[in-house]
């Protein structure tokens, strides 16, 4: 695992968690009002109980403080890949059903997603600054979705955006976890080496 | 004695009779004469059911029951008259049942025999479908039919209350001949053995909400039911936020029956069925209306290329995405189709359609349509007198002398079949406005030029234009932009 990092990468890591975090508390609130909006619009209501949506990576995890920095980013990148594509469908099937009918819900659909992407490539940078390139794509992201009702895909969405707002604050906190500086080094811990 | 014979095709008649001795006897002789002219027929069956020709008027039949050595212990004589004889129709049989589920509708086809009796008779079937575990009957018709002397499958459909995933239908049939030439008692068939078609309730994996993601008009009665899996239990269904009382159809499957369904919103009702494990299932369902016959349909052409029909929609359908309502121009002279893009949402209509070449006349069928109704309007049109020209372009002023100008003007269009009639408008400072028609032959994709005299030198002059066809004048093109020249002094 490379040495202990340079100031530089350390300050550009600190900077790159930074505004990371402040990109995914953006999102969150706005995926928070997409919620209440697509709730309104799909007629569902708070009460409704989604089972886990097929492709998407739970955000509770298991013994999150051992994780090592470098599993939190490829964790948080597989995730945000599969919200991308999901978000994608989702919006492909809003246009599909509603057409010009509910074009602020799409556009507020579209702002996420976008939201999405931004942050997914800002996790893709942190791993290159640790020289660790990205995962490729190929047979990345959900399997191919089976034919949903028109019902199952409104509480599929539902369950996306839930477990996107879920994952937003999941990483904020690795991303704190990540800025934080290493133990007398004055630096941040090389990703590897993160407690 | 109680010897009864029915016949199922008018020639041979099958009698039964009871024996009243509580003896136990062997054979019996069973001897028979046809209209009371010999031969007699004699022969010996185990059991009280003999198969004879049915008489013309009537017959005499001698029946000996003997006991188990042989011996004869007693005979009696019947006349079977051919008024006593019953006549049965052969019990008829449902060759298939098939459903449609996107319309719950059953398809029931079944032969009527028809080549074992002469030509014309009436037949009377009587169906009756019957539905849930306890086979409640749902509905009984009585269907007509001609018989043909040759077998016809005869086919008749059913449409569901309710889904026909829900639980599972039944039918069965019968039938009844009007034979007038037969002089005996006539009687219904016995019920043809139940068909059945397998619910979703039947299915040991089957489960969901039905129907699926379905639409329907404002004001329908629509049913909805939820079926389950065998070790679950539904603990309620709503409409949209509200709970409706359930009525059990099966062990697996209750329905809700929503009545005078109002107009849905965009994204459509939800049909929750709400699980004891805490799942939720469920179907949306889109309320709308069938579109409006299209109001004042017109057509117009702005350049002899395209054509541009508009009109208005009446009352909006309520259905968006890809159960919007849908238009499509259909020309009946060329047999030319063009289907339509339309914005649901914004209320004005319009739809292209190429102009032919040599064709001058369109019959103009606009078709809509949207998974609730169709609806359609026409137009005849001779697009000659449909000309709308596009606004004159580049309008340019270029000075002869202090009281000559040309005006020059652009327009996009190919209007070399007609003559365009254009209006100038002049007006200059001292609000004096005066407007100038000319008209001139249309050209293609042209410049027009016209020469205006008896101007006034040293004056600020502003020039506007704009077209029309001068033939059949249908609409003026908007006015060009403005184009200001003061002319030089004299």
């Amino acid at each position: 695992m490379a040495g202990a990092d340079s100031p530089s990468a350390a300050l550009r890591r600190r900077d790159l968690c930074a505004r990371g975090i402040r990109l995914v508390g953006k999102m969150r609130s706005d995926v928070i009002d997409l919620l209440d909006t697509y709730m309104e619009r799909q007629g569902l209501d708070a009460s409704a109980n989604v089972a886990a949506v097929e492709g998407v990576p739970p955000a509770a995890v298991e013994r999150w403080d051992e994780q090592t920095g470098t599993q939190r980013l490829l964790e948080n990148l597989a995730a945000y890949r599969a919200f991308r594509a999901l978000l994608a469908q989702m919006l492909e099937e809003q246009r599909e059903q509603l057409g010009e009918a509910d074009t602020a819900l799409g556009r507020a659909l579209a702002a996420v997603l976008l939201q999405v992407s931004a942050f997914a490539y800002h996790l893709e940078e942190l791993l290159r600054l640790e020289s660790r390139s990205p995962p490729s794509e190929e047979g990345d992201g959900p399997p191919p979705q089976p034919r949903l009702s028109l019902f199952e895909q409104k509480l599929r969405g539902l369950g996306v955006l839930r477990e996107l707002a879920q994952w937003a604050l999941r990483s904020a906190r690795d991303l704190r976890q990540l800025a934080k500086p290493g133990p007398g080094t004055g630096s941040a811990p090389s990703l590897a080496e993160s407690p | 004695k109680n010897l009864k014979c029915t016949t199922h095709n008018l020639h041979k008649m099958i009698c039964t009779w009871d024996v009243s001795s509580r003896r136990r006897h062997g054979q019996t002789d069973f001897c028979y004469t046809t209209n009371d002219l010999p031969p007699l027929v004699c022969f010996k069956t185990k059991e009280k059911r003999v198969e004879i020709p049915v008489p013309e008027s009537s017959s005499t039949v001698t029946i000996t029951t003997n006991s188990i050595s042989g011996t004869a212990f007693a005979t009696k004589e019947f006349e079977i008259h051919k008024k006593d004889v019953l006549f049965v129709p052969v019990t008829p049989r449902i060759l298939s049942l098939t459903p449609d589920f996107s319309t719950s509708t059953i398809n029931l086809k079944w032969s009527d025999n028809g080549s074992v009796f002469p030509y014309g008779l009436d037949a009377f079937w009587q169906i009756q479908i019957l539905r849930k575990e306890t086979m409640e009957k749902v509905t009984e018709v009585t269907y007509y039919s001609k018989l043909t002397h040759e077998d016809v499958v005869l086919s008749w459909n059913w449409t569901s209350d309710m889904p026909l995933e829900c639980t599972s239908h039944y039918a069965k049939i019968r039938c009844y001949i009007n034979i007038t030439q037969f002089a005996g008692l006539k009687d219904w068939s016995n019920w043809s053995p139940v068909e059945v078609l397998p619910g979703k309730d039947a299915d040991p994996s089957g489960s969901g909400v039905f129907p699926l993601d379905t639409v329907v008009a404002v004001g329908s009665d629509v049913t909805f039911c939820c079926v389950h899996e065998e070790d679950e239990n539904i603990i309620n269904m709503s409409y949209g936020s509200k709970p409706y009382p359930m009525i059990q159809l099966s062990s697996r499957s209750y329905a809700i029956r929503v009545l005078n369904a109002n107009a849905s919103d965009a994204s459509g009702t939800n049909v929750v069925c709400r699980l004891k494990n805490g799942m939720m299932d469920g179907t949306v369902l889109f309320v709308g209306y069938a579109p409006d016959i299209p109001q004042n349909l017109s057509c117009e052409t702005p350049n002899f290329l395209t054509i541009k029909c508009t009109w208005k929609p009446g009352r909006p359908s309520g259905l968006y995405g890809k159960r919007r309502t849908k238009y499509s121009l259909f020309e009946r002279m060329s047999g030319k189709n063009v289907s339509c893009e339309v914005n649901e949402m914004n209320r004005e209509r319009v739809c292209g359609f190429p102009v032919l070449a040599d064709q001058k006349t369109y019959d103009f069928i606009l078709g809509v349509s949207n998974p609730i109704g169709q609806a359609e309007s026409s137009l005849l049109v001779d697009i000659t007198q449909r000309v709308h020209p596009k606004t004159p372009e580049k309008l340019t002023v270029s000075e002869s002398n202090s009281t000559s100008i040309h005006l020059r003007w652009f327009i996009n269009g190919s209007f070399a079949e007609i003559r365009l009639l254009c209006q100038i408008e002049i007006s200059n400072g001292h609000s004096e406005q005066k407007l100038y028609n000319v008209s001139m032959p249309g050209g293609k994709f042209s410049t027009y030029t016209v020469q205006l005299n008896a101007l006034h030198p040293y004056t600020k002059y502003q020039f506007k234009v704009r077209c029309s066809a001068a033939d059949h004048f249908w609409r003026w093109s908007d006015w060009s932009r403005v184009e200001e020249h003061t002319t030089s002094e004299a």
